[in-house]
């Protein structure tokens, strides 16, 4: 019995100890970008787990910040202009990950304290069976009409990094100047029709038809559409979009900074940039599809009129933007 | 061991009566101390510490303020948060006496076959918690909710749809959390309920309504406001059910647990946790002493 009892002792010590092997990331919502597959896709290779993190980009440079001190988090995983803003304050080391010289320039810090993994634009992700007969949504235009009153969300900007690039990037796709006074002005108008500022990840809700329209990256409509099969329509408003990189950071004093790197590198590998793409994330590295997955990307022409925004400019503007949202928008709700 | 000993000993018997009612208390005051004054008291010496940052981390090193209270009064999203709380946790509190007045009424005071099965029905919301009733609420009022799906397909109109992310599901996912307290509290309270003197009335020749109106509802203000005390200050605090059903209605909890988890603005989570509980306390404590002073008066 004793020896049983042993035994039984150390399998649960010996797959504890296995199970310890972890690389914690900020922002690692699994059903963003799939980040669910990649991480998967990762313990299977290397048995480091991942887990989950729902903080966005924000939440999570917010939480880098706090930590300072005494960091618990080894990676964080941001929206463009929120990672840069982060490398910024100092939140992260300098590192540069295997095949960081194949990432183009304008995507990646010199130092390596932020480089690109993939690229999404601002979509309109539509539950046409949500829509109940109504017509897809095809402009922010259309969005505006009182018929898709409370059927529109999109992620808080103070929170999710998607949020920030389409509140920050819509002025410049509307055409309007340095004061942003075009983009707020058509946020406020907007609120009208909004369901609600979501804090939280709303995939699920958007494929089970809760929420019709919802403001976020193309990809993961995409994936809802070819993967898991959804009434799902992507639409690139014919205003034009916002092309958001997503970037990833080493945390500066990261308690396991060894296999963070290990991770870091293989997420720029082959396997990794794979998984990405078939989540319809376009990976920065130029990686060779299957002629079916390139179909189920939307056309190139589709993003013709999308916007490239300087990143540096975003991050020197972004707590000023957030804090205005917050006054003009959010707080000006009847 | 002295205990033990002070007992054993007849000499000291006396001492001994009145130091176990001290030691059988004494967990309890332990327990009371480490988790409710000491919490409260890091709560409040954090509430006064003021982030220099729009958006987390950084804590000011400059002892202790009243700002972020400031905040909360002064900031239109913060204030009308808190009016909103108040303000429902009022309705459901109101609405959910008045609703349970009846089945409270019928299970302390009438017997009838089923009555342990009904009261256990009763009491089955109390066992989830917010968040699954936000679910629930939204399974069956959403968008595509049950009940909408479930009239459009009989009456051919998605009534209801989307009702759960309205005011009024708010409201519904409130009640139906505070119907087993409002029902438990109240069933307690009117057991008690001396029935001869509405029998006395009776035999006076007052009618149902008089017996009502003069006799019973003034014998049971006291079960009415203890009971809206607890689901007043158990409405103001739950957050579970609003994170998931309020879409445009800004609740102080929910805030609350925006500047924890979205901003790490702890000083300003730390004072609007403060505000929330010394609401509740007042509340609680002004209609338990008038409660018990009505209750005094007529013994």
């Amino acid at each position: 019995m004793r020896k049983l009892l042993a035994v039984l002792l150390a399998t649960f010590v010996a797959s504890v100890g296995a199970a310890d092997k972890v690389v914690v990331q900020y922002d690692c919502i699994p059903n963003y970008a799939n980040w669910g597959g990649v991480t998967a896709e990762y313990a299977k290779f290397s048995g480091v787990r991942v887990p989950p993190d729902m903080k966005g980009s924000s939440a999570a440079m917010a939480a880098l910040e706090a930590e300072k001190a005494n960091p618990q988090a080894d990676v964080a995983y941001y929206s463009g202009a929120i990672g840069f803003q982060a490398a910024t304050k100092g939140l992260h080391d300098g590192y540069r990950p295997k095949n960081w010289d194949k990432i183009p320039d304008g995507l990646k810090d010199p130092d390596g304290k932020w480089w690109t993994v993939h690229t999404a634009h601002i979509a309109f992700i539509v539950n046409k069976d949500a829509l109940k007969g109504k017509p897809v949504p095809r402009s922010f235009a259309d969005l505006l009409k009182p018929e898709y009153k409370g059927m529109v969300v999109y992620p808080d900007p103070t929170i999710q990094g998607t949020g920030f690039t389409f509140v920050y990037g819509i002025n410049a796709v509307l055409g309007g100047g340095a004061d942003q006074k075009m983009g707020f002005d058509y946020l406020k108008k907007l609120d009208a029709n909004i369901l609600n500022y979501a804090k939280e990840d709303s995939y699920n809700e958007v494929l089970r038809g809760e929420i019709p329209i919802w403001i976020n990256a193309d990809g993961n409509g995409l994936k809802m559409k070819h993967v898991d099969k959804g009434p799902i329509e992507v639409v690139i408003p014919q205003e034009g979009t916002i092309v958001m990189p997503l970037v990833m950071g080493l945390v500066k004093g990261a308690p396991r900074a060894d296999e963070a790197k290990k991770y870091l590198d293989w997420l720029l590998g082959e396997q990794a940039q794979r998984v990405m793409a078939e989540s319809f994330f376009r990976p920065v590295l130029p990686v060779k599809l299957s002629p079916t997955l390139e179909s189920q990307f939307l056309p190139v022409s589709a993003y013709a009129k999308a916007k490239v925004l300087s990143l540096e400019t975003m991050a020197s503007q972004a707590d000023r933007t957030k804090q205005r949202w917050l006054s003009e928008v959010k707080r000006q709700r009847s | 061991l002295s205990t033990v000993t002070a007992i054993a000993t007849p000499r000291r018997r006396a001492l001994a009566h009145s130091a176990v009612p001290a030691l059988l208390i004494l967990p309890l005051i332990v327990v009371i101390f480490a988790l409710v004054i000491w919490p409260t008291v890091q709560l409040a010496i954090n509430s006064g510490t003021v982030s220099t940052d729009f958006i987390g981390g950084g804590q000011s090193a400059s002892g202790w303020s009243w700002q972020n209270y400031r905040v909360i009064i002064t900031d239109s999203l913060y204030r009308e948060a808190l009016v909103n709380s108040i303000g429902l946790s009022f309705l459901v509190a109101v609405t959910s006496i008045i609703l349970c007045l009846g089945p409270a009424w019928l299970l302390a005071r009438k017997a009838f076959f089923g009555k342990r099965l009904v009261r256990a029905l009763f009491a089955l919301p109390m066992s989830f918690s917010g968040i699954i009733i936000g679910f629930v609420a939204i399974i069956m009022l959403g968008r595509i909710g049950f009940v909408p799906q479930m009239l459009a397909m009989l009456v051919g109109k998605d009534w209801l749809s989307g009702v759960a992310y309205q005011f009024a599901g708010l409201m519904i996912a409130y009640v139906y959390f505070e119907i087993p307290r409002a029902t438990l509290s109240l069933e307690t309270a009117l057991a008690k309920f001396n029935g001869q003197l509405e029998a006395a009335a009776q035999v006076l020749g007052a009618h149902r309504w008089q017996r009502w109106a003069w006799v019973v509802l003034p014998l049971i203000w006291p079960a009415l406001l203890s009971t809206f005390a607890i689901t007043f200050s158990v409405s103001l605090g739950s957050f579970g059910v609003a994170l998931v059903v309020s879409k445009r209605f800004a609740l102080l909890p929910v805030e609350l647990f925006q500047q924890l988890f979205g901003f790490l603005n702890l000083g300003l989570a730390a004072a609007m946790g403060i505000v929330l509980m010394l609401i509740a306390f007042v509340v609680n404590y002004s209609l338990r002493t008038t409660a018990e002073y009505l209750a005094g008066e007529r013994a």
